[in-house]
């Protein structure tokens, strides 16, 4: 393995054209280093474009190299997409938070990353350039090939940002998370929300689970249940219900069994959303 | 492998040093630098004991390669002790029955000590969230905990 640390994103395009296919792309490193890999790897992580968070052209625009500990400690994500704060700051421990990236955890394509997950709840979009300077926008959930396998192709493609539309008036976001302890352990099962309510209905809704999946994985059936129904005791049982119904999962020596993965689906996706209306409602309306 | 020249602040002082950039800091900083201070432990980023500060953050030396302290601040249990007195922190991990063995002490002290740099005043939850990639298998957490916020009430 050789390592290189760059400070331009031409750099790192160079760099990988250089390499042909033998170097890839790494920000924080923390899982990449562990493997020993027989490639370069080209550090952008003390790039501008890659550490920047801003709201530009009424989008969040995070750099993926930005820090768990950075996104989770950020005013404009703390405000506009609580999800992803509250995914960052449950991921492995305050160490691997301080150096791993939020890019980094989606190109890591781990099946129910915390901070993918908290991303495709917010319906993040991924800019990603590769060596010839294309480039492309394209959905988080949209970006996992197989199982641990990303479809971005790090020795011939960067991702530069993650971009979302902020929550506004009437929005909300939520992560939730359920494991055996509380730092350094695979999730159960995690779950995101993002809800738009108008005058006391839902109008939007995003839902998604893992692992049910090798992607984070939108409860698209669920979702449509929800739309036009009022926030009451029925719609939560509801969304238990259904979110328990539309996924398959399997049991799993690291995590639990298949009869109670499916339990906590229903459980913490629904308290994902409760927590997501409640804040939607703001401040003082639901008890947040 | 290509060595290349690192140049960082370690310990307050400029230090520049030809070393692997893929090499892990860790393996620097103990091989190459003679700093024994940080353990090396489980070398995945599980246990904490090689923890150090890197720009006044905790991270585990085990999981940095060298390269990336290029131009930054590196700070390790050797810079605690100031003129042969020991930090706050050492001396209530004594005080405080928070040290068995030992293996851990470094780690968890550094990890307390990014910490108390960040808040100088910490409730007992935010210190156990900052130890919490720390492993400890013998004198238990209580004894931690309560140094560390002995300590903050001294500094």
């Amino acid at each position: 393995m050789s390592y290189q640390l760059v400070s331009n994103l031409d750099q790192v395009l160079t760099s990988l054209r250089d390499a042909s296919g033998k170097a890839r792309v790494v920000a924080g490193a923390t899982d990449l280093y562990l493997q020993d890999l027989p490639y370069g790897l080209v550090d952008l992580s003390c790039l501008k474009e890659t550490t920047v968070i801003e709201e530009k052209d009424g989008l969040v625009n995070l750099g993926a190299a930005v820090t768990h500990t950075a996104a989770a400690s950020s005013a404009l994500v703390l405000s506009k997409a609580k999800a992803l704060a509250e995914g960052c700051e449950v991921i492995g421990s305050p160490q691997i938070r301080n150096i791993g990236t939020i890019g980094g955890n989606v190109v890591n394509a781990a099946p129910a990353a915390d901070a993918a997950v908290a991303l495709v709840g917010l319906g993040a979009e991924a800019v990603i350039i590769d060596i010839e300077g294309n480039k492309r926008n394209e959905a988080v959930e949209d970006l996992y090939w197989e199982y641990n396998r990303s479809s971005v192709d790090s020795t011939r493609e960067v991702m530069i940002s993650l971009q979302f539309k902020p929550c506004m008036d009437g929005e909300g976001s939520a992560f939730t998370r359920f494991a055996a302890r509380r730092a350094l352990a695979l999730p159960m099962v995690n779950a995101a929300a993002r809800v738009k309510l108008e005058n006391g209905l839902i109008k939007e809704v995003r839902l998604v689970a893992a692992p049910v999946n090798p992607a984070p994985t939108r409860l698209v059936k669920t979702e449509e249940l929800l739309i036009g129904q009022p926030l009451n005791d029925h719609t939560m049982a509801m969304i238990e219900k259904a979110a328990a119904e539309e996924v398959e999962v399997r049991g799993s020596l690291l995590r639990c069994s298949a009869r109670y993965r499916l339990h906590l689906v229903g459980v913490m996706v629904a308290r994902a959303f409760k927590t997501a209306a409640a804040r939607a409602m703001g401040p003082g309306k639901a008890g947040e | 492998m290509k060595k290349q020249v690192l140049i960082f602040q370690l310990n307050g002082e400029p230090v520049e040093i030809l070393s692997d950039p893929a090499e892990s800091l860790l393996t620097v900083l103990r091989e190459q630098l003679g700093l024994y201070g940080t353990k090396a432990g489980c070398g995945k980023g599980e246990c904490g004991a090689c923890t150090v500060l890197l720009d006044d953050r905790a991270v585990n030396s085990c999981l940095v390669p060298a390269g990336k302290v290029q131009g930054r601040k590196v700070e390790t249990i050797e810079n605690l002790s100031q003129g042969g007195k020991v930090h706050p922190l050492q001396e209530e991990f004594v005080e405080k029955g928070a040290v068995q063995c030992g293996f851990c002490s470094p780690g968890m002290v550094m990890s307390a000590y990014a910490l108390l740099k960040e808040n100088p005043q910490p409730n007992p939850e935010k210190v156990k969230v900052a130890i919490s990639g720390n492993l400890c298998r013998c004198s238990g957490y209580k004894q931690i905990e309560e140094a560390i916020l002995s300590a903050a009430k001294k500094m």
